[in-house]
């Protein structure tokens, strides 16, 4: 037989082997993040407007309804979408740098008020907890708030370094039991209620002269009517973070993409509407408004399980319960906000606007670990500074989240005129047709509540106001120096475009990659043209990817002796990057091999024989034409096969527009 | 699609009167004509010898040398009905230019220029690159009789 000396290097991009997840799944990432202001919300609203809060909170989550409508449209429009991709596309990359800037602030803040949040929940269970061991010690607890979130901080940090992904089985089984004591708590409740009977919270919010922040010395400014409505619709919104998650999971949504995603928002707003949104207004018709102005500010579902109808037995283990799933919850959220910023900064290096300098890859780990300490250090400095006061991290929060939703609202409808004639698998809806533009009207609307709050908040929110601005003019400053130098060596060495770091791990053989292959059909794609991939296209809109591996191979002509020094160019990985956008595209996972061969042929025989492959799928060569390429892969798979090899039927197709060519290989 | 066609063999195409012994050290190209030569007979009535020469000049620019050392120069032709093969063994064999490999044996193949035909074509193809591995070529290449290399080839 023929031997494999012409057979060299083999790369397997790792990277791409995207482990694409069900809708449930995709929902409970988010819902880690968006699900869990649920556990905060609620009392900084009322420490800041009163006892209207649950109403105003109500009302957010019902209008997260028409948010996750907006980033249903642009995840459609941007596979791998996020505020920045969608506003560079639209207002181009001032705005996008501002827009990223202002949403890196929020994710630095997530992290803090998560934690923290977690920490108040635990200290006050212990506080209850103790008498009952007999042990004689008061928790503090705020400084133990900032301790515990100083410990998550630091274990998510050294996790988010060494790469750990948290498994999207583990966000499901956390929704899961949320889901749980969610059910238990509003059962509860609802006996309660039942036995107590209830009133009302007022409507109107009394805002405290913090909360008016400088509309204090606009006494024309009333805070009544309108205005006091969005002044409180703006305070509350911080129940709102999350959304970029969206966006970000979009890429790894199975197929079929749309309709998932669908499912994803239906489920992701169900669950908040009834999580956050009604328990909290719950809490308000059991708790007392004093006790959650005073005792349970900083842990209203504590409270709410502590106050309900019952012994106290059962009301502390429904208490251990809820900030057992608050802890939960909050501690993935700090997680995701490593996840997130790490993510969203990548993506902006990606564009050229970060230093190479902060994408350096740990030596051991392979991650950015860079970015991954700043975000770090940045979340314990906010930490100590807040001093585990959470009303001061509410205070600054949602400078970020009402930015990038602005932004990304106001960039869908730039877009719904700029790029009128894409076809969209789904709009938001109302919209008035004219001509061949779609009218955003309901986008409009949907900007101009999010604009009308973004304008009371830098009036109302100081803390938000100063920090966010400082920390978004220092942020835009460092993507707007980066730039400036990354363009300066662009001008030095060739351009670098939509370059993805790739994760490529070498094998010396194909043989070690095949045990990876377990699904029970192979198609082996070979791939060269990053510009023409309709073949690709073809395999992964109809193949079953339950039952399918796909590998794409791209196979590098090197002459000569093998040396075992062969790397991949910029072209090559150019191919690879275009492959994983595609993949991403139709949810489908792929294997992408890099060959290094001195026939491609040879190699897509070999690869194909080893991988036990069911079919090979070509595109058209320009230079040769289907007919010819087919003897070729023949020619190579006779002179490949082995005598004693099965006789499984193998099938050749090459691919082009609206065409094909299918043969069986013998 | 077409379905795989049987009743491919070798011994349909190969007999000790379309084998070939090729003495010295021929160019590439050489070693095409002198096929085609001896071919030209066994296509005549059917295929004029200026048509054939051509097709096969202008086909051969296109093929290549297995990395098993064995080359296949192939052409399909509408006027015909069945595969046409004449084998050519070169005991001291050449070094073909572009892939740097020693060829030692190369067969001509004609095949039908008709789609319903390129399946078995595509098997004919893959079939002769199966048979002919280093170990049979060195084998063919110490013979020096027509007959006995179709028979080692053919296994009768």
């Amino acid at each position: 037989m023929v031997p494999n000396q012409r057979f060299k290097q083999v790369f397997v991009l790792s990277t791409a082997m995207l482990s694409f997840i069900s809708f449930w799944k995709a929902a409970s990432v988010v819902l880690c993040d968006f699900g869990s202001s649920a556990y905060y919300a609620g009392g900084i609203a009322m420490k800041a407007f009163g006892p209207a809060f649950p109403w105003f909170i109500l009302g957010v989550m019902l209008f997260s309804g028409l948010m996750l409508g907006v980033y249903t449209e642009s995840c459609i429009l941007f596979v791998r979408g996020g505020v920045y991709v969608v506003v560079r596309e639209a207002m181009g990359k001032v705005m996008a740098k501002f827009s990223v800037s202002a949403l890196v602030f929020d994710y630095a803040l997530t992290g803090p008020i998560s934690s923290v949040t977690a920490g108040l929940y635990l200290g006050g269970l212990l506080e209850n907890i103790m008498p009952l061991l007999h042990i004689n010690w008061h928790v503090p607890g705020r400084a133990f708030a900032v301790v515990f979130a100083l410990i998550v901080t630091a274990y998510f940090w050294r996790e988010n370094i060494r790469g750990v992904e948290e498994s999207a089985d583990n966000n499901l089984k956390i929704i899961g039991f949320v889901a749980v004591v969610a059910v238990l708590l509003l059962g509860w409740s609802g006996y309660t209620l039942y036995h107590r009977g209830f009133t009302l919270p007022p409507l109107a919010p009394v805002f405290t002269e913090e909360a008016l922040g400088w509309t204090v010395h606009f006494p024309w400014l009333k805070a009544v009517g309108i205005i006091g409505i969005i002044m409180a619709f703006g305070h509350s919104i911080l129940a709102l973070s999350g959304l970029e998650t969206l966006a970000q999971v979009y890429r790894e949504i199975e197929d079929p993409k749309v309709r998932n995603l669908k499912k994803a928002v239906v489920s992701i707003f169900i669950f908040s509407v009834l999580f956050t949104g009604l328990l909290t207004f719950i809490s308000a018709l059991i708790i007392p408004s004093d006790l959650i102005a005073g005792k349970y500010a900083e842990n209203l579902l504590s409270g709410l399980a502590l106050e309900l109808q019952g012994p106290y037995w059962g009301r502390l283990g429904m208490q251990v319960l809820v900030v057992l799933s608050g802890v939960l919850m909050l501690v993935g959220a700090v997680n995701t906000s490593f996840v997130g910023a790490n993510g969203v900064l990548n993506r902006v290096a990606e564009d050229g606007i970060l230093h190479d300098w902060f994408r350096h890859l740990h030596k051991k780990y392979g991650t950015t670990h860079r970015i991954v300490n700043i975000i770090a250090v940045i979340q314990v400095v906010i930490i100590l500074v807040s001093g585990g006061d959470i009303f001061l991290l509410g205070e600054a929060y949602a400078f970020g989240v009402l930015a990038s939703m602005s932004f990304n609202t106001a960039s869908l409808i730039i877009l719904r005129f700029r790029r009128r004639d894409e076809e969209r698998e789904w709009m938001f809806p109302i919209n008035l047709r004219y001509n061949n533009v779609y009218i955003p009207v309901g986008l409009m609307a949907v900007l101009a509540v999010l604009l009308s709050a973004t304008g009371m908040n830098l009036f109302t929110k100081k803390v938000a106001t100063i920090g966010g601005l400082a920390f978004t003019a220092v942020f835009y400053a460092i993507f707007h120096i980066s730039e400036a130098m990354n363009e300066k060596k662009a001008r030095l060495y060739a351009p670098d475009e939509d370059n993805e770091k790739l994760n490529l791990r070498r094998e010396a053989d194909i043989q070690t990659v095949v045990p990876e292959l377990t699904k029970d059909r192979c198609v082996l794609v070979p791939v060269r043209n990053p510009n023409n991939l309709v073949h690709l296209a073809a395999v992964l809109e109809t193949a079953d990817d339950e039952t399918t591996d796909i590998v794409v191979l791209s196979a590098k002509i090197a002459k000569g002796i093998q040396s075992g020094g062969e790397t991949m160019s910029e072209e090559d990985r150019e191919v690879f990057s275009a492959v994983v956008l595609l993949a991403e595209k139709y949810g489908k996972t792929v294997k992408p091999i890099f060959v290094f061969s001195n026939d491609p042929f040879f190699s897509m025989a070999q690869v194909a024989q080893a991988a036990g492959a069911d079919e090979i799928v070509m595109g058209v060569s320009g230079s040769t034409g289907a007919e010819i390429q087919m003897e070729r892969l023949a020619m190579a798979w006779g002179m490949l096969k082995k005598p004693d090899a099965p006789a499984k039927p193998v099938l050749a197709r090459v691919v082009w527009e609206g065409r094909q060519m299918t043969y069986q290989l013998s | 699609m077409i379905k795989q066609s049987d009743g491919i063999s070798l011994s349909a195409i190969i007999s000790p009167e379309n084998v070939v012994f090729i003495s010295g050290s021929p160019s590439k190209e050489e070693a095409v004509l002198q096929l085609t030569e001896a071919m030209l007979p066994r296509v005549s009535g059917l295929i004029g010898r200026k048509a054939l020469f051509d097709r096969v000049a202008e086909v051969e620019k296109l093929n290549q040398v297995l990395e098993s050392g064995f080359y296949i120069p192939h052409a399909k032709f509408p006027e015909l009905d069945g595969f046409h093969a004449v084998l050519g063994i070169i005991p001291e064999g050449f070094t073909d230019q572009t892939t740097g490999l020693k060829v030692r044996a190369l067969i001509l193949l004609l095949s039908p220029h008709k789609p319903a035909f390129f399946q078995r074509h595509l098997n004919m193809l893959s079939l002769l690159s199966q048979t002919f591995q280093p170990e049979l070529i060195d084998k063919l290449a110490a013979l020096k009789d027509p007959a006995a290399a179709a028979a080692l080839i053919t296994g009768k």
